[in-house]
């Protein structure tokens, strides 16, 4: 059973401003985050001794941890840098802390990821620039495959000819997501989207238009974790992780199964299993929403709705403000800041602290976070729980 | 034919043979010799039992589309402006593999998931690459 709950638990949580912050480094952008989050929980870099953290996407960078913790003064007697992929990774750091914690190798950790990669990238640029193609180069890049929406413009063709689904159900998401967003002061999307906003934007691959996009940003984001003992000591609010269960299917998009054989959905059986619970028991959802396709299929395969139902699930209400299940209450990667996902982890430990300001999910106890890495690559489901 | 721009693999001793196979306009699938999988792309070891006795078997070059997109927007620079719009297609070859390729042919814009495509070799700097168009069968 994937459960990873015990002792350990989230304490503090840290995030930078998100969009342009030029002149800032990588390694700058990840020390700010760590510092938010050790002032949130009243903690000082003497107390951590352990570090892990994501090295940067678009300019990968080996022993980033290291690089990392020499730059914030820290000697860790544990510290790690780990690349499982996209949100996925965000969660594996919170389990191999846990672990870490669990087993005594460091008392207090911190989890970061962050990095420049809007003012970073070449100019002209466009979307998230990778160096490399998901180490697939030899068999996409021959047929003119580079970026990310490519990828996922041919599984939203195939999600619209298996279901009947169309635009204005990439649409709802969009637009549900952006209510959020105009909810949050540190969303970089400010004004307010409609349907036909969506409808008339680019095209980008079809049928992936720029508000199908997700944005490409600058920023970071990070969270602090020590033994429930010791939180209680701090007289820390405190969030543990329930359960986490990952699957990986394949790598390139060219290896990538049918929709329904997507690792998200045994991912998430088995994250709902190990803690005992189901999607009506969720107070709030963060989907993976690199681009609006990611949070239907991941609502279908996490049984919000039977499959190729999101389209008309989204639009009862469900995911908006007030809903009954809010989905990326923060605004998501479509519109607060695409940070490689470490925001949705640290928008449900906000949430569930209760300090999420005039987004506050009113008495939010139980949050599912969703992520995949590649093109549902590899998918990782958790559970996050108010203590 | 569009004039094509393509980025060039780079082979290792594995994947050579499938790219001097495209030279050869043939389209070259491993086959296992243990537990008969016929796998794309090559490798040193079967995907499905593990074993290193392998074979190169030709495929047919025919398959159904699985999905496609048109891309609309230069990844490459300004140098790609002239490619956009190109088609992106997933397919299944007859033999099993899907397979990742760029739609060619004048049709390409009536493309729809569940046409039958054949392979057509495009040379681009002395190196054929096997795209595909739409079949007419």
């Amino acid at each position: 059973m994937p459960s990873v709950t015990d002792e350990a638990v989230i304490i503090g949580l840290g995030e930078t401003s998100v969009g342009k912050l030029p002149g800032l480094s990588s390694v700058q952008i990840q020390a700010m985050a760590v510092h938010d989050a050790l002032r949130s929980c009243g903690l000082s870099i003497r107390d951590v001794d352990g570090l892990i953290n994501l090295d940067p996407y678009s300019f990968p960078d080996s022993m980033f941890a290291t690089t990392l913790a020499e730059y914030l003064g820290l000697k860790p007697s544990f510290c790690a840098t780990v690349d499982v992929g996209g949100t996925v990774t965000g969660m594996t750091m919170l389990q191999q802390a846990i672990w870490a914690i669990n087993s005594g190798h460091c008392h207090t950790a911190v989890c970061v990821y962050g990095e420049n990669s809007l003012t970073g990238r070449p100019p002209g640029a466009h979307g998230y620039q990778l160096q490399n193609l998901l180490g697939g180069e030899e068999w996409e890049e021959p047929f003119g495959l580079q970026g990310m929406v490519s990828m996922y413009a041919l599984l939203t063709q195939r999600y619209f000819h298996d279901y009947g689904a169309d635009e204005a159900d990439l649409g709802a998401i969009a637009v549900s997501t952006r209510e959020h967003a105009l909810q949050n002061p540190n969303a970089m999307m400010k004004k307010p989207m409609t349907l036909e906003d969506h409808r008339q934007s680019r095209m980008i691959c079809s049928p992936l238009r720029l508000l199908d996009c997700s944005l490409v940003a600058d920023g970071g984001g990070a969270l602090v974790l020590t033994s429930a003992a010791n939180a209680r000591r701090l007289g820390a609010r405190m969030v543990r992780m329930r359960s986490f269960a990952m699957r990986m299917t394949h790598n390139t998009v060219a290896q990538m199964p049918d929709i329904e054989e997507l690792g998200m959905r045994d991912a998430g059986r088995d994250a709902y299993e190990a803690a005992g619970i189901g999607p009506e028991d969720l107070d709030m959802a963060q989907l993976h929403d690199a681009f609006t396709i990611s949070a239907l299929v991941t609502i279908d395969a996490l049984g919000f709705c039977e499959p190729g139902g999101a389209g008309d699930y989204i639009r009862t209400g469900a995911t908006a403000p007030g809903g009954k299940c809010p989905v990326n209450t923060h605004g998501g990667l479509l519109s607060q800041a695409h940070v490689g996902g470490m925001l949705h982890l640290v928008e449900a430990v906000r949430q569930l602290r209760g300090e999420a300001g005039r987004r506050q999910v009113p008495d939010a106890r139980l949050a599912l976070v969703s992520g995949n890495g590649g093109i549902f690559s590899i998918c990782g489901v958790a559970i996050l729980e108010r203590v | 034919m569009e004039a094509i721009l393509a980025i060039l693999p780079n082979p290792t001793k594995e994947t050579a043979p499938f790219w001097e196979g495209c030279n050869r306009s043939e389209l070259l699938l491993s086959a296992c010799e243990d537990c008969a999988q016929v796998f794309y792309y090559p490798r040193l070891y079967c995907p499905n039992c593990g074993s290193e006795k392998l074979a190169w078997r030709a495929s047919a070059g025919r398959g159904t589309l699985y999905s496609f997109t048109h891309v609309g927007v230069s990844f490459y620079g300004p140098t790609w402006e002239s490619q956009i719009p190109y088609t992106l297609v997933l397919l299944d070859l007859d033999e099993g593999p899907r397979m990742l390729s760029r739609l060619v042919g004048p049709d390409r814009d009536k493309v729809q998931i569940g046409d039958r495509v054949r392979v057509e070799f495009v040379e681009f700097e002395k190196q054929k690459l096997p795209y595909f168009s739409i079949a007419r069968e």
